[in-house]
C-alpha cells in the first residue's frame, strides 16, 4: 500500500504539476470579452479590474478619489473638471500616459462603434452630457458637462464601465479591432484559454496611487504582490470546494453552508465582507393586490428581519431596511429606521385593506451566491403567519430577469449588484414605470428626490434627501430591503490580505507563503 | 457499400431538419432574453431593443429561421451571442474534448464489460454470475456526479494522486492530459460498464441457448472455444449496438462529468449557452449532437458484419 501511494505521489510530480506558482481563483464563469466596459458580467468585471485604471476610483468609503489623476479641480458652477494627471502612470507597454490618451480613450469610448455599455449615461440621454474633452497640456485634462452633477465621477468609476479604465491605443489594432486591454493596472493581461481560464502577469513596474499604505477599494496602495493570477472556471461549487481543500484553488467565493467547515478548519480561512449590493423583496405597486399600500405595509410588518436575516445569511447579514448601504457615509440614523415586526398591526392593515387571501407570488431563483430562494422560503412562512397567501415561483435566472424586465411579476427576491452612491443605487429602483417596466417605485416625489440627489453636490444637503428619501420609502413600502449583500469568501491559510472587494475578486496587496 | 452510406446519410437528413426545428422554435418559446442578460442590469429598454435589432432577435421566429437555415447551408453556423466567437469553431472545439474523453471511457468500459458479461453468462446463476450482475446493478445505479465526486475526494483530495481541477489537451503535453483524464474517464468506464455487462450477458445467454452452441460441444469443442468462437460472434451483435447508442449518447450529454472536473467540453457549453439563452451556440451544439449520433450509428451499422458476416452492408 505504501509503495502505491508513493507511486501515485512520485507521479505528479515527474509529470511537473509544480509549474510556476500563481494565485489561482476559481470564477462561477468565463468572462464574456477582455474589452473593458463592453459585453462584460460581474467575473468579466473583476478580471478588468485589476489590468485597466480610470483617472478616478472609489474608495472603501464610497468617496471619489485620483487614480490615473494626480487630482481634479471642478470649477465654481460645477461644470468643468480639471483632471492633472500622475507622471508616474505607465501603460503595460512602458508608455507614459498622457493627456491625448485620455482624450483618445473617451472619443473611443462614446463611439457607437464600441458599444460602451455606459455611453448613454454620458451622452445627455440620461442626466449627464460631456459636451467637450480637452488635453490642455501633456499631463492635464478638462472634461466640461452641460448641467452640474454630483454623481459625474461616480457613474465613470463603476464596474459595469469598465472603470472607464484609460487604455494603450495598441490595444486596438490598425483594423480598429481590440486586440487586448494594455492598461495600467497592477497586473497585465497574458493568456484567456476560453472556458477554462484567464491568466494576468504582474506588473513589475507598477507605481501605486498616493496612499497610506492599506488598500482602499479601486485606490490606496494597489501593489502586485504575486507572480500572477489565474481566473478559472469551475461552476460547481463542490468543485470549488474540492479544489480549496486540495490547495489547486487559493481563494474562491464559496456558499454560505460551508461557513462553519471553513471556520473550524486548520487549513483554511473564511473571508466575510459586506458589501454596497442589496437583497430585497421587489414589488411590484402596479399589480392589484399590492398597489394597496397597506398590503404592503403588512407584509413589511410580518417579517422579523433581523431573524430572517440571521437564518438567510447564516449569520453573517445585519438587517438594514434602508436602500443605503450600512457603510456608506450617508448612513445616517434616519437611515437606520425600519418598519418594525408588528403581527397584530399586520392583521389589522390586512382587514383594512379588504385582504382576502388573494395569491400572492414570490419570483425567487435558485444561484448559489445570492440568497433568493432562501430569503423568500422564510418570508413566505413569516407572512403566512398573518394571513397572506403566499406562494414561491422558482425560476432561472434568465426568465427572472425577462420577468423584472416586462413588470410581470408580484413580488421578486431580488439581490443586486453594488452600487457605491446612494442616488446610483435608487436609479435601480426609482422612475417612471410607463417607459421602463422593470423600475419598482414610481412615485413622483420619489423621482425628484432621486434628480435632486444626482445634482446636488454639497454632502449635508445630499443627506437631507437621502434622508426624505427613506422617510417617503417607509411610508409607501415599494420593496422591503432586507441586508446588505455579504461576500462569502474561502482561503488556503497561506493567503495574506483581502480577496474580495464590493463582490469583486481584488488580488493586489494580497500575498501567498511558498 | 457506398449507395449504403449515402443512404443512411440521406435519410439522416429529415432527422437533423427536426432537430433544427425543434431546437431553434422551443429554445425561443422559453422565457429569457439574450440582449437583456448580455447588457446588464443597469440597461435601459431602448438599448435592449436596440440590442435585440442587431442581433436579429426583434424578427419572426420564421424568418430568423430561413436566415439561420441559409447561413447554415452556406457553411456559416453564426457567432455566439456571448463571446462573439464563430459558432463553428467553438463548438468543434469543445466536441473534441468531450469526444476525447468519451472514446477513451467507452473503449475501456467495453473492453472490461463484455468479457464480464460474456462470463457471467456462461457461469449463469453461478456465485461468479451473481457478483457481475449485483456489481453492474450498483455500478447503473451510482449517480455520475456523486462518484465523480467520490473520486475526485478520493484520488486528487486525499491522496493527491491526480489533479482536482483544469484540463490540458493531450496535443499540448500527452504526459499531463493523460494524468487529467484519468478521473473523468473513470467515472464514465465505472457507471457504462454496469449498462454493457448486463446487455454482454443477456445477449450470451440467448446463443448458448440455442441448439447449435449445443452441437458445438456435442462435438467435443472446447468450452472456451464455444464461448468465444460460437457464441460470443453471433451474441456481440446487440451489445455492439448498444455501445454505439452509449458512444452517441455520452458524445453530447456529460455535461455533469464537465462540470465537476472543470472540462472545457461541449455538454458544459451547452448548459452554459442555455443558461446565457446564447442562441445559435445552443443550435450549433445540438445539431453536432444530432449529426454525431447519426454518423455512429453509421459507423455501427458498417462494422456489424465484422462481428456477424450474415449481416451485409445493404
Amino acid at each position: 500500500m505504501k509503495n502505491i501511494f508513493l507511486a501515485g505521489t512520485m507521479l505528479m510530480s515527474a509529470i511537473g504539476f509544480a509549474e510556476a506558482r500563481d494565485l489561482v481563483v476559481a470564477q462561477s464563469s468565463d468572462i464574456r470579452s477582455n474589452v473593458p466596459g463592453v459585453n462584460r458580467d460581474g467575473n468579466t468585471d473583476s478580471v478588468i479590474f485589476h489590468i485597466v485604471e480610470g483617472l478616478v476610483g472609489y474608495a472603501e468609503n464610497g468617496e471619489v478619489k485620483p487614480l490615473v489623476a494626480k487630482g481634479f479641480e471642478v470649477s465654481p458652477d460645477g461644470l468643468t473638471y480639471t483632471f492633472k494627471l500622475r507622471d508616474d502612470v505607465k501603460f503595460h507597454n512602458g508608455n507614459a500616459v498622457t493627456a491625448d490618451d485620455v482624450v483618445w480613450n473617451w472619443n473611443r469610448y462614446m463611439a457607437a462603434d464600441t458599444k460602451w455599455t455606459c455611453a448613454g449615461d454620458f451622452d445627455g440621454s440620461k442626466t449627464i452630457k460631456v459636451s467637450a474633452v480637452t488635453a490642455v497640456d501633456p499631463s492635464t485634462v478638462t472634461m466640461t458637462i452641460e448641467k452640474p452633477s454630483a454623481v459625474f465621477l461616480g457613474l465613470m468609476a463603476r464596474p459595469e464601465c469598465g472603470y472607464t479604465g484609460i487604455i494603450a491605443k495598441d490595444s486596438v489594432g490598425a483594423d480598429g479591432a481590440f486586440v487586448a486591454p494594455i492598461g495600467t493596472g497592477p497586473f497585465k493581461w497574458a493568456e484567456w484559454k476560453k472556458g477554462e481560464y484567464v491568466r494576468l502577469e504582474k506588473n513589475d513596474a507598477y507605481v501605486s496611487p498616493a496612499n497610506d499604505g492599506k488598500p482602499d477599494g479601486m485606490v490606496g496602495s494597489k501593489r502586485p504582490l504575486v507572480d500572477g493570477i489565474k481566473f478559472m472556471v469551475i461552476p460547481d461549487a463542490s468543485t470549488v470546494k474540492t479544489g480549496l481543500l486540495s490547495g489547486a484553488l487559493d481563494t474562491a467565493e464559496v456558499s454560505a453552508d460551508l461557513i462553519s467547515e471553513f471556520k473550524d478548519s486548520e487549513t483554511m480561512q473564511l473571508i466575510v465582507k459586506r458589501n454596497n449590493g442589496k437583497n430585497l423583496l421587489y414589488f411590484q405597486t402596479r399589480d392589484k393586490v399590492l398597489s394597496n399600500i397597506a398590503v404592503r405595509r403588512a407584509m413589511a410588518e410580518a417579517l422579523d428581519l433581523d431573524q430572517l436575516v440571521a437564518a438567510v445569511s447564516n449569520g453573517t447579514g445585519e438587517a438594514n431596511g434602508s436602500m443605503v448601504s450600512a457603510d456608506s457615509i450617508f448612513y445616517s440614523d434616519v437611515q437606520k429606521t425600519k418598519i418594525p415586526m408588528d403581527l397584530e398591526k399586520a392583521k389589522k392593515d390586512l382587514a383594512d385593506a379588504g385582504y382576502n387571501g388573494e395569491p400572492i407570488t414570490i419570483i425567487a431563483n435558485k444561484r448559489g451566491n445570492v440568497p433568493s430562494f432562501p430569503a423568500a422560503v422564510v418570508a413566505q412562512a413569516m407572512m403566512q403567519q398573518v394571513g397572506l397567501n403566499v406562494q414561491i415561483e422558482v425560476l432561472d435566472y434568465a426568465t427572472q430577469v425577462d420577468r423584472r424586465r416586462s413588470g410581470n411579476y408580484q413580488v421578486i427576491s431580488q439581490s443586486v449588484a453594488p452600487r457605491l452612491d446612494p442616488a446610483l443605487m435608487y436609479s435601480f429602483y426609482v422612475g417612471n414605470k410607463d417607459k421602463n417596466a422593470s423600475l419598482m417605485w414610481d412615485n413622483p416625489k420619489a423621482i425628484e428626490l432621486m434628480k435632486a440627489a444626482y445634482v446636488e453636490a454639497d454632502q449635508a444637503k445630499r443627506q437631507a434627501i437621502f434622508d426624505e428619501f427613506h422617510k417617503l420609502m417607509l411610508e409607501e413600502v415599494p420593496g422591503i430591503f432586507m441586508y446588505d449583500m455579504v461576500d462569502i469568501w474561502g482561503a488556503t491559510k497561506k493567503l495574506h490580505g483581502e480577496p474580495v472587494w464590493q463582490s469583486n475578486t481584488r488580488l493586489w496587496e494580497v500575498t501567498l507563503d511558498d | 457499400m457506398i449507395k449504403f452510406i449515402l443512404n443512411r446519410l440521406v435519410m439522416a437528413i429529415p432527422t437533423i431538419v427536426i432537430v433544427s426545428v425543434a431546437v431553434f422554435t422551443l429554445i425561443r418559446l422559453i422565457p429569457g432574453d439574450p440582449a437583456a442578460l448580455m447588457l446588464g442590469d443597469m440597461a435601459e429598454p431602448q438599448q435592449i431593443a436596440e440590442m435585440r435589432s442587431v442581433l436579429g432577435l426583434d424578427r419572426s421566429i420564421p424568418e430568423q429561421f430561413v436566415i439561420w437555415a441559409g447561413n447554415i447551408l452556406s457553411g456559416d453556423f453564426g457567432r455566439s451571442i456571448v463571446t462573439d466567437e464563430p459558432v463553428l469553431h467553438l463548438v468543434l472545439s469543445r466536441f473534441m474534448v468531450s469526444a476525447e474523453i468519451v472514446v477513451i471511457a467507452v473503449f475501456l468500459a467495453s473492453l472490461i464489460a463484455v468479457p464480464a458479461g460474456v462470463i457471467a453468462a456462461w457461469r449463469q446463476n453461478s456465485l461468479t454470475d451473481l457478483a457481475l450482475v449485483g456489481t453492474a446493478t450498483v455500478l447503473l445505479s451510482i449517480p455520475t456526479f456523486w462518484l465523480g465526486l467520490l473520486l475526485l475526494l478520493a484520488f486528487g483530495l486525499k491522496l493527491g494522486w491526480l489533479p482536482v481541477l483544469g484540463y490540458v489537451p493531450i496535443s499540448e503535453n500527452w504526459k499531463a492530459g493523460l494524468l487529467y483524464l484519468v478521473l473523468p474517464v473513470m467515472t464514465l468506464v465505472i457507471h457504462e460498464m454496469g449498462v454493457i455487462i448486463r446487455m454482454a450477458r443477456a445477449s450470451t445467454l440467448e446463443v448458448l441457448r440455442l441448439d447449435y452452441i449445443t452441437h458445438a460441444r456435442a462435438k467435443g469443442l472446447s468450452e472456451s472455444a464455444v464461448l468465444w468462437k460460437h457464441a460470443f460472434k453471433n451474441a456481440f451483435g446487440p451489445t455492439w449496438t448498444m455501445i454505439g447508442l452509449i458512444l452517441g449518447n455520452l458524445l453530447g450529454g456529460i455535461a455533469v462529468i464537465e462540470t465537476v472536473f472543470t472540462i472545457p467540453g461541449l455538454g458544459r457549453l451547452m448548459v452554459d449557452s442555455i443558461f446565457q439563452r446564447d442562441y445559435p451556440v445552443i443550435q450549433g451544439c445540438l445539431l453536432l449532437v444530432a449529426f454525431s449520433y447519426v454518423v455512429v450509428n453509421l459507423v455501427v451499422d458498417l462494422l456489424y458484419p465484422l462481428f456477424d458476416p450474415r449481416v451485409v452492408a445493404e
